[in-house]
């Protein structure tokens, strides 16, 4: 994951910007670029973007709002997204995502202050069979209890996460 | 070709709205989403009414419905009363404190909001008029931001609106009277940001912001010089025209 650096940035933004025609049904694959690239919508992506188009900055704000697969800020190195289904929930998930909110003292749409986890809840993650389940970045841990929980904040908190680099 | 609103027959165009034909034939039915400068967009849903067409009835938002055939149109029948009762129920669990919607609900009956928790400050039904006049008339400085139960009308980064002009246009719209202006001392203050009022050259009241007059010079090249180089108030603007015109006028010349 790169970060938005001021120095270069309006270069940076250049590259992703014109792979595309300056038309507004454009704007949501572009901040899909950036989403992906940065992962989050900086406010000055946002600026760039609508400076491209030639639209006010608002509407891509409304749009980034809009839909939960945009990020405004900036999220932790590990984001855990605890699922919510409907499996997952009558297996008690919401214990699961209690228990992750006391370790770690942030609510769903959070972020620790040292930037280590971003905490989410999403409403399925298609593995059903393994309810309770979360997914740490790409890692997926199932049949959660409070106790496995702790276990496996523990790999990802200090003296280094399971896939430190 | 003929439709017939309420009993009473009415001209309209194919492809003309319900409300349309209806407010030309001084049949009311009410509306809050609704303006004359933009197209329906069927928020509110206040609009809605019944229609007959070949023998069937349904309910349609008379704003958004084109007239096609003949069809035969009542607005305030025992059915569309009751449902813009339950309409006007929802609005008023929203803005409990509104007195636009406090005086409809009123008049549809509803006593009591059921079931739901309400924010006694919330003024705003989410008609987007105030969004389509700010992109018309000038700056795109506000959009809906979020949504479901989290939308509301928010300017960039919800900070004090760097695109704003403090034209108001969204508050002369709000049907509701959601969005707040404050004018006192020669200032405006609207979404946070704080305006100077540039005086009327004439009568000496403050009566828009530079950045409005400075944007609507820009938008419609009006050249300066007009009046002389003299900012006028509204009124002061429709004096001298009519001064104008009178001097010009043939009675005079005569």
């Amino acid at each position: 994951m790169e970060s938005y650096k001021d120095e270069d940035f309006a270069a940076q933004a250049k590259s992703i910007l014109e792979r595309y025609p300056r038309e507004q049904r454009f704007a949501l694959a572009m901040m899909q670029d950036f989403q992906r690239k940065y992962d989050y919508l900086s406010q000055e992506a946002i600026r760039q973007i609508a400076a491209y188009l030639q639209i006010p900055s608002g509407k891509i704000y409304s749009l980034a709002t809009f839909y939960k697969a945009f990020s405004l800020e900036k999220k932790g190195k590990y984001i855990i997204k605890v699922c919510d289904g409907t499996a997952c929930h009558v297996r008690s998930s919401m214990q699961i995502l209690e228990e992750i909110e006391k370790l770690l003292g942030i609510m769903p749409g959070g972020t620790t202050a040292d930037g280590r986890f971003s905490l989410e809840t999403v409403k399925c993650l298609g593995t059903c069979a393994l309810a309770p389940v979360m997914v740490i970045n790409d890692e997926y841990y199932g049949s959660l209890t409070a106790g496995k929980v702790r276990e496996i904040l523990k790999k990802y908190g200090d003296g280094g996460g399971a896939d430190e680099e | 070709m003929k439709i017939r609103i309420n009993g009473i027959d009415c001209e309209a165009q194919p492809g003309e709205f319900i409300l349309d034909v209806a407010r030309r034939n001084n049949i009311y039915i009410p509306t809050l989403c609704h303006h004359d400068a933009f197209a329906g967009e069927a928020r509110c849903r206040l609009c809605i009414v019944e229609v007959v067409e070949r023998g069937r009835s349904r309910v349609v938002t008379s704003c958004v419905y084109p007239v096609a055939g003949e069809i035969e149109v009542a607005t305030d029948t025992e059915k569309i009363r009751s449902l813009r009762k339950t309409l006007l129920m929802l609005l008023l669990a929203r803005t409990p404190q509104n007195e636009t919607i406090k005086k409809l609900a009123r008049e549809y009956g509803v006593t009591e909001v059921a079931r739901f928790e309400s924010d006694p400050q919330e003024e705003c039904i989410l008609c987007n008029l105030c969004v389509r006049a700010c992109e018309q008339l000038g700056a795109g400085a506000i959009y809906a931001v979020n949504r479901g139960v989290t939308k509301k009308v928010a300017t960039l980064f919800e900070e004090p609106a760097e695109e704003c002009i403090g034209c108001a246009a969204c508050a002369a719209i709000c049907p509701t009277g959601a969005i707040k202006v404050l004018e006192k001392e020669g200032k405006r203050i609207i979404w946070n940001r704080e305006f100077e009022m540039v005086p009327c050259s004439n009568c000496g009241r403050p009566f828009a912001t530079a950045e409005q007059l400075a944007f609507y010079r820009a938008r419609l090249k009006v050249a300066p010089d007009r009046y002389g180089g003299d900012r006028l108030c509204e009124n002061c603007r429709q004096k001298r025209a009519a001064e104008l015109a009178s001097l010009m006028s043939p009675a005079r010349l005569r």
